[in-house]
């Protein structure tokens, strides 16, 4: 999964979309023609219809802060062990956004990680009956509005268990504005960042730029991975919903 | 933050000892007729305050402003005034009312924009010409049940603001707001293992728990006792409702009652569930034939002692009219007057460890079948 994306164009897009289900899913891509867009429809079908299987994290929100969601995404990520980060890796990453406060349910739920503030909380990747109690209790995260307009913003990863002679990398994450609302925008970063993690190209002492563009075309550095989604409004046609580029050293 | 601390009571300021009593029941979107359901809650409830009055200082607090602001109510109006125009619903009857009620729930759904203004003019104390007509009605049929009138007119807008009163429950720590990314407001009992309770919707829109809330949350520490009389169905948001005031300080008790089947279903006023049952027609029924005070106590011992609590029983006219016969014998026995303490000696053992006097118990027993002819006095007192 470290082939970069090249130029955004249908083409990469679909090429990208493929790679991602053929890394997690095998047997899917053996199944479905992978290269052609109703081949990746029907993929992306069988893997809804199979609902709960399989492994999954729940996210509690609170309140929602790009920068602050990012820098956490990638400490709970860093911290998932190997075989949970496989059977994750095999489910798509799926993740489910509840709004609840973790500080009223850490006495009664155990989180793999929990924000500083409390603002949001992580459970370990695993069956959805594990969380069931969890997700019974609360509602699905509903946020209809856009992302507030912010400035490029520089998210520092913590140093964690860095390994040591690792340099520290920088990359930039780009996301999508138009026309995808924070629950939207929630879906597709977490999916880059969490993928990004657990195939290493996020790692502990890391610096992330987080952009805000309208649209992800024309970027000035190449995309080491991308979130791939449908035009709402152009059927049969892809495009990118968040994606982060190549890594640079930080100096 | 203050989390779940229960705050006791505040203390009384005239220092006499009588226990205080709020009743606070769920009132009736005055947009249809009265069904046997909605009977049976306020004789339910109207026992429990006249029984319960010689033994506490009770306060009935039943007002219809504090609910308009839900979208039943608001979103009837608006249905009204789009579909109609301008119209004089002066002579209109319940029954004409209520099926375009009917219509307005089959309808498809205004935007929330649309009943800002109608949300606006009720905090100001306006009410539909419509919903006026209703309550014009009820108050007639109040008068002749000889129900007591908790202000079925009046303006009697709740002691908190919507913002005042999400403010009070974040600082209880019970209240999970996201209206900053354009989602809704929930009330988050979820330490105590209750599930989020949505209080405003995404766009705006409050529901009827946010509106008891408003109204309960700045009563409540003025009482020792604040008892929930409310549909069955509605018991989830009751145990949530009964945790927040506990909070602070009174005791609080939920009373639910349920509603009457017709012909074994309970169905929805908001189908048109009455089908000529209601309050009118019953109270006509039963005036043709006996005289006021038995039609009063005989629906009282049919709806409270017959039906009892629970929803075993479909409606009966037949039944409703056996017992305003046994009433109109009852009232012919009826025993000499005592004095106030045998009155309140009398009341006050239909009670377990609560304050407000248990209507079923109390209703019950006026049937015993070897009991003594009730007194005058009780029968005035509570029943008539």
């Amino acid at each position: 999964m470290t082939e970069t994306v090249g130029p955004i164009t249908q083409d990469s897009l679909r090429a990208q979309e493929a790679m991602r289900i053929r890394a997690a899913r095998p047997d899917l891509a053996a199944r479905h023609d992978l290269t052609s867009h109703d081949g990746l429809t029907a993929a992306r079908s069988d893997i809804t219809a199979e609902g709960d299987a399989g492994s999954l994290v729940t996210v509690v929100l609170r309140n929602f802060d790009l920068a602050q969601w990012v820098r956490d995404t990638c400490v709970f990520a860093l911290g998932v062990g190997a075989q949970q980060a496989a059977d994750w890796r095999t489910s798509f990453t799926r993740t489910v956004f509840l709004a609840g406060n973790p500080a009223q349910l850490r006495e009664r739920f155990r989180f793999a990680h929990i924000a500083g503030d409390d603002s949001a909380a992580w459970t370990t990747p695993g069956p959805a009956a594990l969380t069931f109690s969890l997700r019974r209790l609360l509602k699905l995260f509903d946020a209809p509005a856009g992302l507030p307009a912010r400035p490029d913003t520089l998210v520092e990863i913590p140093d964690g268990h860095r390994r040591p002679g690792r340099p520290r990398a920088r990359r930039d994450l780009y996301v999508a504005t138009a026309e995808c609302t924070i629950s939207e925008a929630l879906v597709h970063v977490n999916h880059v960042l969490a993928e990004a993690v657990l195939d290493g190209l996020v790692a502990p002492g890391d610096h992330l730029v987080v952009h805000q563009v309208p649209r992800i075309v024309g970027l000035p550095a190449r995309l080491a991975t991308v979130r791939v989604t449908t035009e709402k409004h152009l059927p049969g046609r892809l495009k990118a919903a968040a994606g982060l580029t190549e890594e640079a050293l930080v100096a | 933050m203050t989390i779940l601390s229960v705050a006791g009571p505040r203390p009384r300021p005239d220092a006499v000892d009588r226990p205080r009593v709020l009743l606070a029941p769920i009132t009736v979107t005055p947009s249809k007729p009265l069904t046997p359901s909605h009977l049976k809650g306020l004789l339910w409830t109207d026992v429990m305050y006249r029984a319960t009055r010689p033994l506490a200082d009770v306060a009935y607090r039943y007002s219809h402003t504090t609910y308009h602001p839900t979208e039943q109510t608001l979103g009837f109006w608006e249905f009204l005034d789009r579909s109609r125009g301008a119209t004089d619903y002066g002579d209109f009857t319940e029954e004409r009312i209520g099926e375009l009620y009917v219509a307005f729930r089959a309808a498809e759904r205004a935007p929330a924009q649309a009943l800002f203004p109608y949300a606006e003019a009720v905090e100001q104390g306006w009410v539909h010409p419509a919903s006026t007509r209703i309550l014009q009605l009820w108050s007639a049929h109040y008068a002749a049940l000889g129900l007591h009138d908790p202000g079925l007119l009046r303006h009697q807008p709740p002691g908190l603001g919507l913002d005042a009163v999400l403010e009070r429950l974040t600082g209880l720590g019970m209240c999970l707001d996201q209206r900053e990314v354009g989602g809704p407001v929930y009330l988050d009992l979820t330490r105590l293992g209750l599930p989020l309770r949505r209080l405003v919707a995404a766009d705006g829109r409050p529901n009827y728990l946010a509106c008891a809330l408003r109204e309960l949350i700045p009563l409540a520490p003025d009482f020792d006792e604040v008892v929930l009389l409310y549909d069955h169905e509605l018991d989830s948001d009751y145990q949530q409702l009964e945790r927040v005031l506990t909070a602070l300080g009174p005791r609080v008790r939920r009373v639910a009652v349920s509603r009457v089947p017709v012909e074994g279903r309970i169905s929805s006023a908001r189908h048109g569930g009455w089908r000529g049952l209601h309050a009118g027609t019953l109270i006509d029924a039963a005036r043709a034939e006996y005289h006021e005070d038995a039609v009063r106590l005989g629906m009282r011992l049919y709806f409270i002692a017959a039906l009892g609590p629970g929803r075993q029983q479909s409606f009966r006219s037949d039944l409703l009219l056996q017992c305003v016969k046994r009433a109109a014998r009852l009232l012919d026995a009826a025993g000499p007057e005592t004095d106030g303490a045998a009155l309140q000696d009398r009341l006050a053992q239909h009670r377990k460890d609560h304050v407000y006097v248990d209507p079923y118990r109390l209703t019950s027993h006026l049937l015993g079948k070897r009991r003594a002819a009730p007194a005058a006095d009780l029968l005035r007192t509570v029943f008539l």
